[in-house]
């Protein structure tokens, strides 16, 4: 997708931009919507075992213009394709975009010659900030990216890092 | 004692009021103001469908400003009849076995009365044809 335009505010503080950016990462609300298996991983990193309220991401809205990530959860077909193109245009700005599983990173298992159903890539059509590889990824990977995906908002750090010590 | 214009008397009150009245509309409209400052004024588009009333992603079909028929309200107006003596219908069953009521006929016949006032409305709509559910048709003039 190349370099983007993002929108901003009228009016810009860096202190109040850096707070807002803290709540931000801190209270992701993901968009609920799982296009194929790796949706289930999804629902299992949301549930208790894994636990994604952790990280403040549990808060799945049901509403595009409720939600700051769109986590492309498996397989895009391009029957799928004009939907998923349409919330994210709902998605009110800041948004996000996390591929979730090697189908909507690359197309994975269906990227072989002759195919003509599936889209190789949540990132021909969408601006995707995190790929989270597997297929499907374990919900740490998911947990993983949204910690990344933290990092992308905001520049407060959940954790030191270890090798810059 | 002269009378006293009530007005001047409660003037420190109304001062009060004034100040609570505009910390109130501070504090509902306050965060409005705010976000629409600090908000970001549009969104990124692929397809320009950021409007699109539906929030599944799937275009609509057809227009939701369609007629229904007018049936099922006259069948909500009998469940009404049917909820009202219900409501009523509980208490009672909680204080007939009570030793205040036993062995009174009186109570017993007030009761029937009751329902069978309620259900006059029940037998009303019967006569009128409503437990029929044919779809009543006006042809507009």
């Amino acid at each position: 997708m190349g370099t983007q335009n993002v929108p901003s505010s009228v009016v810009q503080f860096a202190i109040v931009d850096k707070l807002i950016n803290i709540g931000r990462a801190n209270s992701l609300w993901p968009l609920t919507f799982g296009i194929a298996c790796c949706a289930i991983e999804m629902m299992a990193t949301g549930c208790a075992r894994f636990d994604m309220s952790r990280f403040g991401a549990e808060v799945f809205r049901p509403s595009a213009r409720q939600s700051d990530v769109m986590i492309v959860a498996g397989t895009i077909t391009k029957k799928m394709m004009p939907g998923i193109k349409t919330l994210y245009d709902q998605m009110p700005e800041p948004k996000w975009v996390m591929a979730l599983g090697n189908c909507a990173i690359s197309g994975g298992p269906f990227a072989f010659e002759g195919q003509y159903s599936i889209v190789l890539g949540a990132d021909e059509f969408l601006p995707v900030d995190v790929y989270i590889p597997g297929c499907p990824p374990r919900p740490e990977a998911l947990l993983q990216g949204i910690i990344e995906l933290e990092h992308l908002v905001s520049d407060w750090k959940r954790w030191k890092n270890p090798e810059a010590a | 004692m002269e009378p006293q214009f009530t007005a001047f008397l409660y003037q420190e009150n109304v001062l009060w009021i004034a100040a609570f009245t505009l910390g109130g509309l501070a504090f509902a409209l306050g965060p409005i103001a705010i976000v629409y400052l600090l908000m970001p004024r549009e969104t990124r588009q692929i397809d320009n469908k950021s409007l699109q009333f539906i929030e599944c992603g799937m275009d609509p079909i057809g227009d939701s400003w369609i007629r229904y028929g007018v049936v099922f309200y006259l069948y909500a107006l009998i469940f009404l009849a049917f909820d009202v003596d219900v409501l009523f219908l509980f208490p009672v069953a909680i204080a007939y076995n009570d030793a205040l009521f036993a062995s009174s006929i009186r109570d017993f016949i007030e009761i029937v009365l009751f329902v069978g006032i309620l259900s006059l409305a029940v037998v009303y709509a019967w006569i009128k044809g409503v437990f029929k559910w044919e779809r009543k048709t006006y042809l507009r003039q």
